[in-house]
């Protein structure tokens, strides 16, 4: 059912955005910083997978449809990020 | 049923596929060459690649506020809001042409070794995606702007709309994992 009074997803979309803003500033200045090793990867990786997840969800507004189509892009995040990770983490001696 | 035409889903999740082999393919070529990369990735420029992730979350929002603007029927605000993602995808080839540039200019190429061979392979063919997704818009801002959408009816709108996200969507993967992690 279409709505024509101001949608109600523009205010959460809204703080998602400012919340997209800010993690990225984040992560330039761990890549600034220059700093390296598994506790970075993994917290800077996990930061992209939670911003994926908030495009998906509220951006592109999956978390409105079933279950099917988010999990279709969650899983393959996890999967893409899970990958990378034990590439990453192969390396450490 | 996801927002837009259920053949642009498929064509997304192609396209998540794709750039997924594709960000696995580094890791793991990372993997068995770690100075390399490590010594590699200190020469790009960090601050372009996040300047451009701010852009195109920026531009996604703006398509966000043109759907929200098409459920109220208020076609030109649509159109006015896509035009303005058209425009931060403009700025975002604009920078990172300039990346490229300086990256060319110092003589690197494709056949320089294998990090720049996924640092630029990654980078252009997500380049071409924010053409196409440029195209996309440029066609659903034209039709809005001549009323061809409505509060009912706006289908394309939500198309247009998903195919940017994810070509956003791709960009917050890519630049922490070529510019950031080492």
């Amino acid at each position: 059912m279409e709505i024509t009074h101001k949608p109600h997803f523009i205010r959460p979309c809204t703080l998602v955005w400012l919340t997209l803003m800010s993690l990225t500033v984040t992560t330039y200045a761990i890549g600034e910083a220059n700093l390296g090793g598994w506790a970075i990867m993994l917290t800077v990786l996990g930061t992209a997978v939670i911003k994926v997840q908030m495009v998906s969800s509220y951006f592109m507004g999956l978390r409105r449809t079933r279950r099917l189509w988010r999990g279709i892009v969650l899983g393959w995040l996890l999967l893409v990020a899970g990958l990378i990770t034990i590439a990453y983490l192969s390396t450490i001696k | 049923m996801p927002p837009g035409d259920l053949a642009i889903w498929f064509f997304i999740f192609a396209e998540l596929l794709a750039f997924g082999i594709f960000f696995v393919a580094y890791a793991f070529a990372r993997a068995h060459n770690v100075e390399l990369f490590n010594e590699s990735q200190q020469h790009l420029n960090i601050a372009s690649g996040a300047i451009n992730t701010l852009v195109l979350i920026t531009s996604s929002y703006f398509v966000v506020r043109a759907v929200a603007a098409i459920k109220q029927n208020f076609s030109r605000e649509c159109a006015r809001w896509i035009a303005a993602a058209i425009g931060m995808g403009g700025i975002f080839l604009a920078i990172k042409l300039f990346e490229l540039y300086a990256k060319f200019s110092a003589g690197i190429s494709l056949s320089t070794n294998t990090f720049y061979m996924f640092y630029l392979s990654l980078t252009i063919f997500h380049f071409m995606h924010v053409i196409l997704g440029m195209v996309i818009l440029t066609a659903v801002m034209l039709k809005a702007r001549s009323g061809g959408y409505s509060a009912k009816l706006h289908t394309g709108v939500e198309t247009g709309a998903s195919y940017w996200h994810m070509v956003d969507m791709l960009w917050i993967i890519l630049f922490p994992l070529v510019y950031v992690i080492h």
